[in-house]
């Protein structure tokens, strides 16, 4: 082996030294097995068992178990006019949310980059504070909001045509829209960005009128921007459980998710009927993501070249950007103000019917989320407990895979980053579905200590393996930017594997693993489906506690424990944040030589 | 491997040590309001901790014990119904409660005619099923007096899906026993005709429905029309001619449990004049249950004097999958 070869597989390997010789490829496999077997136990066989049950439908038979092939829970699925109807819907939900979320997504991303807009401050974050609030508690607000005695209809802006419509395909559309319109938007933002001022500068210079260069110049190059929008947004609404669980429940507007949710949960239990629904929606939701992974890489490489600069500085002054303001500040009012304080009033009031009257104000909700021993009291602290531990395990083992992986060599790499983006899709109620098989059904698992069905452990294990794809996928992509020239000189200087993981890669990349952290945290707090089947039977996490509460006509309560969970969440966010900033020595741009 | 042991096991360590505690001496499964207060004075009183596990609606609950299989959390389930405790029983889920249970408690006439002969579970109270009327909306001269007369309000009839409550499942069963199934399933079709209004959640719901919604009547616990009654709402409850079927709040013990004996504490705590005082100490439906128990009073406003007709808990089991199967497919989107 040449000394030239020699540094071009160091490179190859990343920060950490690779195997050399014949032993590459045996240590590559190595390498790569604990990765294996952490996806294979935490996600591979959970979804075996969910699947086997669509065709082996007697595989758990309690008495007469039984491993013969059986499509007939998948013709009993598309036979039965229920599920059927609910397939229907989740495909027309989702088109129709692809394309409204594309659009308006699509239109902030534009106002917010092209124009110099009034109150940006007020306006620009609100897409993120968007992508993080959970679906359930966007669709409970609205519930607040546009039920017939709701806010809207006490305030006489909306009449009782209107609240009822709402309850519909239009309500859904309407409240998945607001939600997920941040999605396309942070896409588009994307390509916006990496469109240089040149193409427009040409075509102006050609003579062409601004309504002519967005038509024909930009329209063009973000169509792959969109196209990705519409794809990811339409996965989003097809594998989403809160609003399933809640608006459309109410709605009566059944969807697969719920559909999966209700065979699974509630007697009598149809396991293989939960294992066909969920097998539709996985494939429904491979073929958008195989779609979003063709798209993505020819998208690529139209829209960036070498030559780009950067995109133009929105321009100062422009008639336009009144009115344009106007129009992002009411997306943002629906999107997020208006569901907010529906959330704050309902917090701080005794009665929905009540209203914000004076006599109707109380602080009995709150107390009884802040007060030590109250059950809401205790769902958050439990929540916030899991939601910590998650983060913390998920973002660990992320590292020290990662750091595996990047010694392992790229096709490993490439392997685990398909693996990973595959995890990402898979839905969260079919997950803690395969949970349930495998620790109720498989013998081995019935009686493993740890983590144990029915206990707080396989609730953490449900989050970790729900997070750890994507931890891994941003660890990795940092931990590859470091030079392998860092921990080669660490090894020479007698640094084992631990201390070079510890001592230099941490520090360097300590970005990416607190922005996983962060992410997982938040998440997880907000976490719906895994912590509705996982409940442990130590209490309830916050959010099927507050899905409980608002179907018992405790919203009040509910209202108040989603804001104090948003609060403190976002509180412990900012104080990790602020407290780690000052060790950020190195971010994720760019290689450190 | 060695290198990575420390982190690994760091991170296991972390894991355990930062887990809540592990499950109490009893693990309690239940889809009753009162459950929690009586968990918690019995505690209070005995010292034996009870997890109390509320995994939702009574049919939520008995879809995680089904789940579950032959590896059950529970020791204890407290739930409404009678025909889901003698399926449970003949599953093998749930085990006679022992005589000894049985031994000094002092139920009254009600009491004894609800205590199963099989010991499928014990009896801590009762309520039933009526007529909700939104009196606001209907005028007295047109309220219903069967369950017949509520086709005249077809379209405006709220309804629990059974498959989600206990109490709708007692219901639906005794309906078809004394209609007959084929006609009881007519004359639902003929009556559930909006089907925002026939899959409904909870008692809350139907409230709900009824009070600020476009329902008119509905078919709901006694107890949770009562408890909105107390709160002085526009409703009553309405007994049908034809009888009522009661409803038993019933408790069973698991036949895995490990915890007998915290099991056999509890129930003695239920009979006692504690229990009965906790389980009557809050405002929500289940609270306004009728007292089984020789010289307990029910809470004010709720009706005991009620002519109930008794279930035939052993077809009402038999059936219980098919008729909730049948239901949803019939009126649950």
């Amino acid at each position: 082996m040449t000394p030239s070869s020699s540094n071009a597989d160091s490179s190859a390997a990343g920060a950490f030294p690779a195997a050399r010789g014949p032993w590459r490829w045996q240590g590559q496999a190595l390498a790569g097995l604990p990765v294996y077997a952490a996806f294979l136990l935490l996600v591979g066989l959970p979804l075996l068992t969910v699947l086997g049950q669509s065709v082996m439908p007697a595989l758990f038979d309690p008495r007469h178990p039984d491993a013969a092939f059986d499509p007939s829970p998948l013709l009993r699925a598309v036979g039965t006019p229920r599920i059927a109807i609910s397939i229907l819907h989740s495909l027309e939900l989702g088109a129709v949310v692809a394309l409204a979320a594309t659009a308006l997504g699509a239109t902030f991303a534009i106002m917010t980059a092209r124009f110099a807009l009034p109150f940006r401050r007020l306006i620009a974050p609100v897409p993120w504070f968007v992508f993080l609030m959970p679906s359930y508690l966007k669709a409970l607000a609205w519930v607040l909001l546009m039920s017939p005695g709701g806010y809207l209809a006490q305030l006489g802006l909306v009449g009782p045509g209107l609240t009822h419509g709402f309850f519909s395909l239009g309500g859904l559309v309407f409240v998945h829209t607001l939600g997920l319109f941040p999605l396309p938007a942070f896409i588009t933002g994307a390509a916006l960005a990496g469109i240089g001022p040149e193409l427009e500068d040409a075509a102006r210079l050609a003579g062409l009128p601004r309504w002519r260069i967005w038509a024909g110049v930009m329209l063009p190059l973000l169509a792959p921007a969109l196209a990705l929008s519409l794809i990811a947004t339409f996965a989003e609404v097809l594998s989403d459980f809160g609003l399933a669980a809640t608006i459309a429940h109410q709605s009566h507007f059944g969807l697969l998710t719920y559909g999966i949710y209700i065979a699974a949960s509630d007697y009598p239990t149809d396991f293989p009927m939960a294992g066909a629904q969920a097998l539709i929606l996985l494939t429904m939701i491979l073929i958008v993501v195989f779609a979003d992974r063709a798209l993505r890489r020819q998208s690529e490489a139209r829209l960036i070249s070498g030559r780009s600069r950067a995109a133009p500085a929105p321009e100062a002054g422009g008639a336009w950007r009144w009115p344009v303001a106007a129009v992002a500040l009411a997306i943002a009012g629906l999107a997020l103000w208006l569901p907010l304080a529906a959330i704050i009033a309902r917090a701080a009031t005794a009665t929905l019917g009540g209203g914000l009257a004076v006599a109707n104000l109380t602080f009995g909700n709150l107390s009884d989320t802040l007060d030590r021993g109250a059950p809401a009291n205790a769902a958050l602290l439990r929540s916030l407990g899991y939601a910590g531990l998650s983060a913390g395990v998920a973002a660990g083992t992320a590292l020290i895979l990662a750091a595996r992986i990047d010694r392992a060599g790229r096709s490993l790499r490439a392997a685990v980053l398909g693996l990973s983006l595959g995890a990402v899709a898979i839905p969260g109620i079919v997950l803690a579905f395969g949970y349930i098989l495998v620790w109720n059904r498989l013998p081995l698992f019935q009686n493993w200590p740890f983590p144990h069905y029915g206990q707080g452990s396989l609730l953490v294990t449900g989050y970790v393996a729900a997070a750890l794809p994507y931890c891994l996928i941003v660890i990795l992509s940092a931990i590859q930017q470091l030079s392998p020239s860092l921990t080669e000189a660490a090894r020479l200087h007698g640094h084992g594997p631990a201390a070079r993981l510890v001592r230099i890669v941490l520090p360097l990349v300590l970005l990416a693993v607190l922005t996983a952290f962060l992410l997982t945290f938040i998440r997880t707090i907000f976490e719906l489906p895994i912590s509705q089947l996982l409940i442990p039977v130590t209490g309830s996490p916050v959010p099927p506690f507050v899905v409980k509460l608002f179907n018992h006509d405790e919203d009040g309560l509910a209202a108040a424990l989603s804001l104090v969970s948003m609060a403190v969440a976002g509180g412990a966010a900012g104080l990790i944040w602020l407290a780690l900033r000052p060790r950020l020595t190195f971010g994720t741009r760019g290689r450190v030589a | 491997m060695k290198t990575w042991t420390a982190p690994a096991l760091a991170i296991v360590l972390a894991s355990t040590v930062a887990l809540p505690a592990a499950a109490a001496d009893l693990v309690l499964y239940d889809a009753l309001d009162f459950a929690a207060t009586v968990a918690k004075a019995f505690t209070a009183r005995t010292g034996i901790t009870v997890d109390v596990v509320e995994p939702g609606s009574t049919g939520e609950t008995l879809g995680k014990i089904a789940a579950e299989g032959s590896n059950p959390q529970f020791d204890i389930v407290w739930l409404d119904g009678s025909a889901v405790f003698e399926r449970m029983l003949e599953d093998g889920v749930v085990q006679p409660i022992p005589a000894a249970a049985l031994t000094g408690v002092a139920f009254n006439a009600l009491g004894k005619s609800l205590m199963p002969a099989n010991g499928a579970f014990f009896v801590t109270g009762a309520s039933t099923t009526a007529i909700e009327v939104n009196t606001k909306k209907v005028p007295e001269a047109d309220w219903p007096t069967s369950w017949a007369d509520l086709a005249r309000f077809k379209g405006a009839v709220a309804a629990k899906d059974p498959n989600l409550s206990g109490p709708a499942y007692q219901w639906l069963a005794g309906f078809f026993q004394t209609n007959g199934v084929d006609a009881g399933k007519l004359l639902l079709k003929a009556t559930l005709t909006d089907p925002a209004f026939s899959g409904l959640s909870s008692g809350g719901k139907i409230n709900k429905a009824i009070l600020t919604g476009d329902a008119k009547v509905g078919i709901n616990q006694d107890s949770s029309i009562i408890a909105k009654m107390a709160k002085g709402e526009p409703v009553v409850a309405i007994y049908p001619k034809e009888g009522s079927v009661a409803l038993p709040e019933g408790l069973g013990i698991s036949v895995n449990t490990g915890h007998m004996d915290a099991a056999m504490k509890f129930i003695a705590f239920i009979a006692s004049p504690e229990g009965q005082a906790a389980q009557k100490d809050g405002d929500d439906t289940d609270f306004f249950y009728i007292p089984v128990f020789e010289g307990v009073a029910a809470k004010t406003g709720r009706r005991t004097d009620i002519p109930f007709i008794t279930l035939d808990d052993k077809v009402a089991a038999a059936n219980e999958a098919a008729w909730k199967q049948w239901y949803r497919d019939t009126f649950v989107q």
